[in-house]
C-alpha cells in the first residue's frame, strides 16, 4: 500500500479540543488503522472549506445503480489535485427497516462491506431515515448494490423525485401508547409503492412518515408529505384508582422520568390540570375524582404521559393523516396540514393507497418542477385542495393557522457585504 | 397512445429538443408538457422504461432527477473527469 499523504489541518483540529467526542478523532484515528488516504483528503479539504469560508464538494450526474433511479448522490471534490483519494465520493442510502431495528450482526457486516468498498464512514440516520454510506468511488456502486442486496437482503433507499423511503416510529415493538401497527404500514406501502420508490415519477420528492401517536416521534408533522399520526375517538380511560395513587405520591409521575431532581410533592393540578391546552380536565378534591371533558379533548398526550398507569389512549383507534409539511426549499418551511381526522386502518390498507393514488395523481398533472405538494396546495388554496381535488367536504379541523415559518429569509442590504460574487475569483478557487 | 408509441414520441421529443440546440436533460414535467395527450403516470413509465432499454439515462441535479440521450450533453460524471494517472 502507497504512503499515506497527511495533510496540516490547524482549524480542524482544534474541535478536538471540546468537552465532546470530536468527529475529528475519529476520522484520524480510522485513518490511521485501515490506512485511508480519503480520511485525511476528507479532513484536509475540510481545513481548506473552514480558510475559504465554502464548501469544496460539488454534487449530481449519478443517480443509482442499473435500473434505479435513486439512491445515490453523486459527490466531487473541485480540489482533485490536492485531494485525489475523494474525488469521487459518492453517497449511497440504505433503505433502513421499519422502525430501525437492526442485528448487530448485520451492522457488523455492513460495516465490514463498508471498510472495503467505500470511506468507512457511515451516519446513521440521515433526516428521511436511511442509513448513508458516505464516500466511494462510481466503479464501487454496482459491487456495493450487489453485496447489499444479495448478502444483506437490503435495498436503496429513495432520492431525487422519487418517493423517499418511508419512516415509523417502533410502534408496537416497544411502545404501549401505539395506536396502530406503524411497521406494518411502513413496510406494506414500501413493498406497494416499491416502483415510485427507485424511479422518479414525481414533479419532487414525496415522503410517508408514520407516528404511533401524537407525541410523534419521527417528527411526521415537521417532515413528511403524508403523515399519519395514531389517534382516538372514544373517550380517555381512566383509573381512578391510579389517579389517586399519583396525587397520593404512590406512583411516580412522568414513570420516574424526572426524578433526577427533587421537584417536590405531585400535584395534579399545577402539572396535569392547568397544562391541558384545551383545558378540558377537571379535579374534584372532595370526589378525589379526574373528569375529562373528551369532546374537547385535543389528543396532546400530556396528560397520558404524566400518569401513564392511570390514564390510557381511547379503544376506538385510527390516524389522523395530515398533508403537505416541508423544510426550508423553496417557499419556506411549513407544518402539515390536517386533511382526514379520523381514518382506521385496515391491512392491506386500501383506502390509504386510494387515498395516495389521488394526491399524486393531481400533483404529478398540476404540480411545477420542484414543487412539493404542500406548496402546490398553497398556491391552489387549501379548500380549493379538499374540495375539488379530494372531493371532500370541508370540516372545521381544516385549519391553516397557527402555522409559522420558523427560518428567516434575509434581503441582501440586510447581510453584511450583500451575496454578489466574482465568479473570476470564484473559479481560481474551484476549477470547473 | 399505447406504450411503444408513447416511447417513440418520449424518444422523438428528446432529439428535437437537441436538434433545436435545447436542453440535453429534461424534467418529466417537460416531457408531460410536450406530450399533453398522455397521463404523466403512462409517461413516467415509459420514460423509466427507456432508461431500462438504454435509451434514456437519468441526470441528477441533487435534489431533482432528470432524463437524457445516452452520451448528449453532460456525461454522468458531470464536469469531473478523473486525473490521469
Ligand atoms: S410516536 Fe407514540 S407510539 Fe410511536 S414510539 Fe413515540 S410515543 Fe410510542
Ligand atoms: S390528552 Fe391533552 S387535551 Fe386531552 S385531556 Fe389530556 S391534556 Fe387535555
Amino acid at each position: 500500500m502507497s504512503e499515506i499523504k497527511k495533510h496540516d489541518t490547524p482549524m480542524v483540529d482544534q474541535l478536538k479540543s471540546g468537552p465532546w467526542p470530536s468527529f475529528v478523532d475519529d476520522i484520524y484515528s480510522y485513518g490511521e488503522k485501515h490506512k485511508k488516504q480519503c480520511a485525511f483528503d476528507l479532513m484536509g479539504q475540510l481545513e481548506l472549506s473552514y480558510k475559504h469560508k465554502e464548501t469544496h464538494w460539488k454534487h449530481g450526474g449519478i443517480v443509482g445503480v442499473f435500473g434505479y433511479g435513486g439512491g445515490v448522490i453523486g459527490r466531487y471534490s473541485d480540489q482533485q489535485e490536492k485531494f485525489p483519494s475523494i474525488w469521487a465520493f459518492h453517497t449511497i442510502r440504505v433503505h433502513h427497516p421499519a422502525g430501525k431495528w437492526y442485528h448487530t450482526a448485520a451492522l457488523r457486516k455492513l460495516c465490514d462491506m463498508w471498510d472495503h468498498r467505500g470511506s468507512g464512514f457511515v451516519n446513521f440516520h440521515g433526516s428521511t431515515g436511511d442509513m448513508v454510506l458516505l464516500g466511494t468511488t462510481t466503479e464501487q456502486l454496482e459491487p456495493v448494490f450487489f453485496d447489499l442486496t444479495h448478502q444483506f437482503h437490503w435495498d436503496l433507499g429513495g432520492s431525487g423525485s422519487n418517493l423517499r423511503s418511508p419512516a415509523c416510529c417502533m410502534g408496537k415493538s416497544r411502545c404501549e401508547w401505539a395506536l396502530f401497527d406503524t411497521q406494518e404500514i411502513d413496510y406494506e406501502l414500501t413493498m406497494h409503492f416499491q416502483d415510485e420508490l427507485h424511479r422518479p415519477a414525481f414533479p419532487y420528492k414525496f415522503k410517508f412518515k408514520f407516528s404511533g401517536c401524537p407525541l410523534d416521534c419521527v417528527a411526521a408533522i415537521a417532515r413528511a408529505d403524508l403523515s399519519f399520526i395514531g389517534t382516538w375517538i372514544d373517550e380517555i380511560q381512566i383509573d381512578q384508582e391510579a389517579v389517586k395513587a399519583y396525587v397520593n405520591g404512590e406512583l411516580k409521575p412522568n414513570a420516574g422520568a424526572f426524578s433526577d431532581r427533587d421537584w417536590g410533592p405531585f400535584d395534579i393540578k399545577k402539572e396535569v390540570i392547568d397544562l391541558c391546552p384545551t383545558k378540558c380536565m377537571h379535579w374534584d378534591e372532595k370526589e378525589q375524582k379526574l373528569y375529562i371533558n373528551n369532546k374537547d379533548c385535543v389528543r396532546c398526550m400530556h396528560c397520558i404521559a404524566v400518569m401513564p398507569k392511570a390514564l390510557k389512549p381511547g379503544k376506538d383507534r385510527g390516524v389522523s393523516i395530515l398533508i403537505g409539511a416541508k423544510s426550508v426549499i423553496l417557499e419556506g418551511a411549513q407544518l402539515s396540514t390536517l386533511l382526514i381526522p379520523f381514518m382506521r386502518l385496515e391491512p392491506p390498507y386500501d383506502d390509504v393507497k386510494e387515498l395516495v393514488y389521488k394526491i399524486w395523481d393531481y400533483w404529478m398533472e398540476v404540480g411545477k418542477n420542484r414543487e412539493r405538494v404542500g406548496e402546490l396546495i398553497q398556491r391552489i388554496g387549501l379548500n380549493r385542495f379538499i374540495v375539488d381535488v379530494m372531493g371532500m367536504k370541508p370540516i372545521p379541523q381544516h385549519v391553516r393557522i397557527p402555522r409559522n415559518d420558523p427560518y428567516i429569509f434575509w434581503r441582501e442590504e440586510e447581510v453584511p457585504g450583500g451575496w454578489k460574487r466574482d465568479i473570476k475569483e470564484f473559479r481560481k478557487r474551484h476549477p470547473a | 397512445m399505447d406504450k411503444a408509441e408513447l416511447k417513440q414520441k418520449i424518444l422523438e421529443v428528446m432529439e428535437a429538443k437537441i436538434k433545436k440546440g435545447g436542453k440535453t436533460k429534461i424534467y418529466l414535467k417537460d416531457l408531460q408538457r410536450e406530450i399533453p395527450g398522455a397521463n404523466p403516470r403512462e409517461i413516467k413509465n415509459a420514460a423509466n422504461e427507456l432508461v431500462r432499454e438504454g435509451k434514456l439515462e437519468y441526470f441528477s441535479t441533487g435534489s431533482t432527477v432528470m432524463f437524457g440521450l445516452p452520451g448528449v450533453g453532460m456525461g454522468l460524471e458531470a464536469g469531473v473527469e478523473k486525473p490521469e494517472e
